[in-house]
């Protein structure tokens, strides 16, 4: 007998959070992914350009957690664990660059939860939203998750 | 040359992009993305806890991945220059892949001043299977 996902949890928003884009994260993150471009690496290149500053690569909106945030309890009341999840699909939205500084309210919910049975047996597919907005209230980037559960 | 910059004008539907070859995949970048990243799940990290979960052994982040086929449409189109990118995960990536990213425009379109490009973009291990497939929109600069 398959596990059931908790669907109450459909429409679930988590507390907003705030994240400030440091200079040296992005830096991380480009040479994590092996990305030597010059616009996330040198601040030189990065001011002479059109963005007047480095900028942050298309995926880095994904190290956007809430610090001391618990996805451990989040997934207890889901009805799993850790150990069976694996990412379905992945999207962002930008509407401009992330520069150093930004100071972006994060906002995330569950907008849906359901169930398939693949090839590999019965799947559970977790689709969460986040928008981020900056200080002036525009909204500069989106990223829609789905995470898939191991029934 | 590499990072040379793509004119709205010089696109058209078909065109390839250049291929991206990352890899092979080893266990220290794993643990650096992990810390870039903040998703220290120890499925990608501890060889015991992922064949406990009956994975086999420890696999690459999809995000990694996904990194890498972003890192192809940059390299073409300019950083900064992504609107949209989404992905699907086709298939697991293991210690030791080799992972090459390629892409395709799809379409092209003009409004206002903004040059929009979609492109089809996948992401094939050394047997030729896809990991990663999806697509991405770019704005380009025009040469008007």
């Amino acid at each position: 007998m398959p596990i059931q996902l908790n669907k109450g949890l459909i429409g679930r928003e988590f507390p907003p959070f705030v994240v400030t884009i440091e200079r040296g994260k992005i830096k991380d993150f480009a040479r994590a992914i092996g990305d030597p471009n010059p616009f996330y690496l040198d601040d030189r290149v990065g001011q002479a350009s059109e963005f007047g500053d480095v900028i942050a690569p298309p995926t880095f909106m994904t190290t956007f957690r809430e610090a001391g945030g618990d996805n451990a309890e989040f997934l207890r009341e889901l009805g799993t664990d850790i150990s069976r999840l694996l990412h379905g699909e992945q999207e962002f939205e930008l509407h401009r660059p992330l520069r150093p500084g930004d100071t972006l309210l994060c906002r995330s919910r569950i907008v849906d939860i359901y169930e398939k049975t693949g090839r590999s047996g019965p799947m559970g597919f977790v689709v969460r939203e986040t928008a981020a907005t900056d200080q002036s209230g525009e909204i500069v980037g989106t990223m829609r998750h789905i995470t898939v559960v191991r029934l | 040359m590499k990072y040379a910059r793509v004119y709205a004008e010089d696109v058209k539907v078909g065109d390839e992009l250049p291929a991206l070859v990352k890899g092979p995949i080893q266990q220290i970048q794993l643990t650096r993305y992990a810390g870039a990243s903040g998703d220290f799940n120890p499925i990608h990290q501890d060889h015991e806890f992922a064949r406990a979960a009956g994975m086999g052994d420890v696999f690459a982040h999809g995000m990694l991945s996904m990194g890498f086929v972003a890192q192809a449409v940059t390299d073409w189109a300019g950083a900064g220059r992504v609107r949209k990118i989404g992905v699907r995960f086709a298939a697991i990536v293991r210690l030791k892949d080799v992972i090459t990213c390629r892409g395709r425009v799809l379409a092209t379109s003009s409004k206002d001043d903004e040059h929009l490009v979609e492109v089809e973009i996948w992401a094939e291990n050394q047997k030729g299977e896809k990991v990663v497939t999806g697509k991405a929109t770019v704005a380009l600069p025009s040469r008007a």
